[in-house]
């Protein structure tokens, strides 16, 4: 089947125009789209670089600071962190530094930089669970400070929810190549290791000083009312399905989408992308409270998705939903042929020695855990930032530091 | 509409605008110059026709340019000689356009290498209808050092060869100056003993544009090597203004009649241009980049500046700023002008407190919290860096501030 979903959504800049883009900085005093990087991936020096014609300069910049760095480029909702503080906005409109940061990263492929080095071995290590955004760039924080790095992964591919991000945002080909610049590093990947069913943590205890759990949110929520209906899938299952064959699946000319989040849009612009005639998302927040970014909300609207917000569901029969508004006296009734639940995701921690409490471990400390032995990091990890990929290198980057001087590193 | 008349006259000859293609690339042929002419362009300086004996022999490729930022052709470096048609084609084409174009200016610019090969070119493009001569004194290209830029810069031999050309014809005629010289003056003053009417500056610059970092050769390569030639475009316009400002400024060249050439790519700079002395104006990078028709703008933007200045004629411009332009030791000493930062128009960038610090005098202060700028008016010594750097413009000279002791009144400051 060939569809628009793997064709690139948004066009990388040219050599051109990445000069360009760059001449429009103006590069500030104090610049507010580095402070605003929960990553610290430090955007007004490796625009600077580029500006100043030191692309491979700018490419070590991004690179040092964050191990996803190409991942970043192409999904960080910049809007929200880097170009929300932008100056040039007093003028036009922001920098769009993500454009700038994937053509770096892109020169960066092209060239075959190797930016990143290992650390002087320590004698100790490290096992991680989990590899999704945060275990690998702890994997790469805990790789420079000497440990020895183990991955443990349940499913045969790494990379965690990056597997669910559609390819047209971010293809697969661009997590391989990062994933084999850690690999590179002499990190050592684990697949189809299940942790709390064939090794136990305590097991990882007695191998490593220590261990770190970063299962991420990586299971669809499901409404009572939608359990067990041979109509419904969550988006977490729906996505990764649809990467995982690169867009050769068989979809139905009439989609229900029930939410209003990133991935909510990600599955309305996959649909459409695949050619579904009829998409209609139905979401509980109203526009003036919606969680997608504006931007995805606009794309999906003139990709010709019907969006209603404002809705809760009341009734499921089947493939019949009833939504009721919340406020004002209404209700719609949508019959499709499918239904995709997009509602929120959930970690999976049994088995892990671990307790959540509204989703994260939250022990006072961050990214422990009541076992002096074994930290948190990533999405169960209580935090500031948000549960996006550019949060995840966030607690990556922090909790190698957290565990290296809870193991007497300085 | 604007409806304003941009003729001129020139060493006695009617210009319908001053705008002329300078001798080079754009004006190297009939056909060239009868387009150039049909989109308007008040004259044509006919590409340098040299001696019979001289062959021309170019490389291949001939040009580079710099670029800073995403903008091209900041400077563009040639290295064409005179040229290449031969001495027959270049008269017959001559001819041609002046019997098709009697109301535009013909030029024709003649490089000899002995006093002989001056005196006959000089005859032959006027019985050709030329209706004036420029004297190339200036190339810096050529393959031979008995012409160009080594005899520009030979005041005696300068003066030598004008005087064979004005043995050779009684047209008017203008000295095309190098700059490739500490001086002009001598040289001008040296052309006009020998009977030269006008002076044309400046011809372009001995340049290496950019060096090819892994080949380790400047550009453009011709077989492995390259060569220092000229150098022009937007970023030699500041020297070109300062050559002619300077020969209007001599004794006894107060009233020389001036074409200038050197960047002008917009009708301001021609403006500029105008305002130091010139007369007539000549153009060929931007044309090279953007073809003849950037003397549309040229032209009605000048007409419209003209409307803004209340003046019917271009003359009345001519000159107008050498009086303003004074040597350093006479500038007003007496008072400091600091900046007035209009934080409403502040985008709070940044770059003023920057600047201030790295290159001026650590006198913009940095609210950190809320990113805003402010003068420490002990500390500022009235550079104005900030405003130039600012942005968006939110900085402009201020407050006057009279320095102790002396006895200048702030009101009668022009600023």
């Amino acid at each position: 089947m060939d569809s628009n979903y793997k064709k690139d959504f948004e066009p990388g800049f040219s050599p051109l125009n990445v000069c360009e883009e760059a001449a429009r900085c103006l590069l500030c005093h104090d610049a507010p789209c580095s402070k605003a990087c929960p990553a610290g991936t430090n955007p007004d020096k490796f625009i600077r670089s580029v500006r100043f014609r030191n692309f491979k300069g700018a490419a070590e910049t991004i690179r040092e600071n964050n191990a996803l760095g190409s991942i970043c480029a192409r999904v960080c909702p910049t809007e929200k962190y880097c170009q929300k503080g932008c100056s040039r906005s007093g003028i036009d409109k922001p920098i769009d530094i993500g454009r700038i940061q994937r053509y770096v990263t892109d020169f960066e492929e092209a060239n075959k930089m190797k930016i990143l080095e290992a650390g002087k071995k320590n004698g100790k290590s490290v096992a991680l669970v989990g590899s999704g955004p945060a275990a690998l760039q702890a994997a790469v924080s805990f790789n420079k400070l000497g440990y020895e790095v183990h991955v443990y992964e349940k499913e045969k591919v790494l990379g965690g929810m990056l597997r669910l991000i559609p390819e047209y945002r971010l293809p697969n080909r661009v997590v391989d190549v990062e994933i084999k610049r850690i690999e590179d590093l002499g990190v050592k990947f684990h697949t189809g290791v299940e942790v709390g069913k064939k090794v136990s943590v305590e097991d990882l205890k007695k191998k490593h000083d220590a261990v770190v759990l970063a299962p991420g949110y990586s299971y669809g929520k499901m409404l009572p009312a939608f359990e067990n209906n041979k109509y419904v899938i969550s988006a977490v299952d729906f996505l990764r399905e649809v990467k995982a064959k690169g867009g050769a699946v068989k979809v139905p000319a009439n989609v229900l989408v029930v939410g209003g989040g990133d991935v909510a849009m990600d599955v309305v612009t996959t649909l459409k992308l695949l050619g579904v005639e009829h998409v209609t998302d139905v979401v509980y927040e109203q526009f003036k409270e919606f969680k997608a970014s504006k931007k995805e909300l606009e794309g999906a609207q003139k990709m010709g998705v019907t969006i209603v917000d404002g809705y809760v569901p009341s009734k499921v029969e089947g493939n019949v939903v009833t939504f009721a508004h919340r406020e004002i006296k209404a209700e719609i009734k949508v019959e499709a042929d499918l239904v995709v639940l997009a509602v929120g995701q959930y970690p999976e921690v049994k088995g892990l020695g671990i307790e959540l409490v509204k989703g994260e471990v939250n022990e006072g400390k961050p990214y422990y855990t009541k076992d002096p032995k074994v930290f948190v990091c990533g999405d169960i990890a209580h935090s500031a930032y948000d549960k996006t990929v550019v949060g995840g290198v966030r607690t990556g980057k922090e909790v190698a530091l957290y565990v290296h001087a809870a193991l007497g590193g300085k | 509409m604007v409806h304003k008349d941009l003729s001129v006259t020139f060493l006695g000859v009617k210009f319908p605008n001053p705008f002329c293609l300078s001798s080079s690339p754009v004006g190297n042929c009939y056909d060239m110059c009868k387009k150039a002419y049909e989109v308007g362009w008040g004259g044509v300086v006919f590409k340098t026709i040299g001696p019979k004996s001289y062959f021309i022999d170019e490389v291949s490729p001939r040009f580079d340019k710099l670029n800073k930022e995403s903008t091209p052709f900041v400077g563009f470096k040639n290295m064409e000689q005179i040229a290449e048609h031969s001495l027959e084609e270049n008269l017959r084409d001559l001819r041609k356009l002046k019997k098709e174009f009697p109301n535009q200016v013909l030029i024709a610019s003649i490089m000899g290498n002995d006093e002989k090969t001056w005196e006959d070119l000089a005859r032959m493009v006027e019985e050709a209808g030329a209706d004036m001569i420029e004297m190339n004194l200036s190339c810096p290209q050529m393959t031979s050092h008995a012409m160009g830029s080594d005899v520009g810069t030979n005041a005696e031999l300068c003066k030598k060869y004008c005087q064979a050309v004005k043995r050779g014809s009684k047209l008017p005629m203008m000295a095309k100056m190098t700059p490739n010289i500490t001086d002009m003056v001598p040289v001008a003053k040296a052309c006009l003993e020998g009977g030269a009417d006008g002076i044309a500056a400046i011809n372009t610059i001995k340049s290496i544009c950019n060096i090819d970092l892994d080949k380790k050769v400047g550009l453009p390569i011709v077989d492995g090597k390259s060569a220092i030639s000229g150098y022009s475009g937007k970023a030699v316009k500041p020297v070109a203004l300062r050559f002619i400002q300077q020969m209007r400024q001599a004794e006894g060249l107060e009233n020389l009649e001036i074409s200038g050439i050197g960047g002008i790519e917009t009708w301001e700079d021609a403006a500029e241009f105008i305002l130091v002395g010139a007369t007539t104006l000549q153009v060929t990078t931007a044309i090279m980049q953007y073809g003849y028709r950037v003397v549309e703008d040229m032209k009605n933007g000048l007409e419209h500046y003209m409307v803004e200045q209340g003046v019917d004629s271009l003359h009345e411009l001519v000159g107008k700023a050498n009086k303003n332009i004074i040597p350093a030791e006479n500038l007003n000493r007496d008072y400091i002008v600091r900046p007035n930062i209009d934080l409403d128009k502040c985008i709070k960038c940044g770059r003023c407190y920057i600047s201030c610090y790295d290159g001026g005098h650590q006198a913009i202060e940095w609210n950190a919290e809320k990113r805003e700028p402010s003068c420490n008016t002990d500390k500022c010594v009235g550079c104005l860096l900030c405003g130039h750097v600012c942005p968006v413009g939110a900085i402009t000279p201020g407050k006057i501030t009279i320095k102790p002791g002396r006895k200048c009144k702030v009101e009668d400051i022009k600023l």
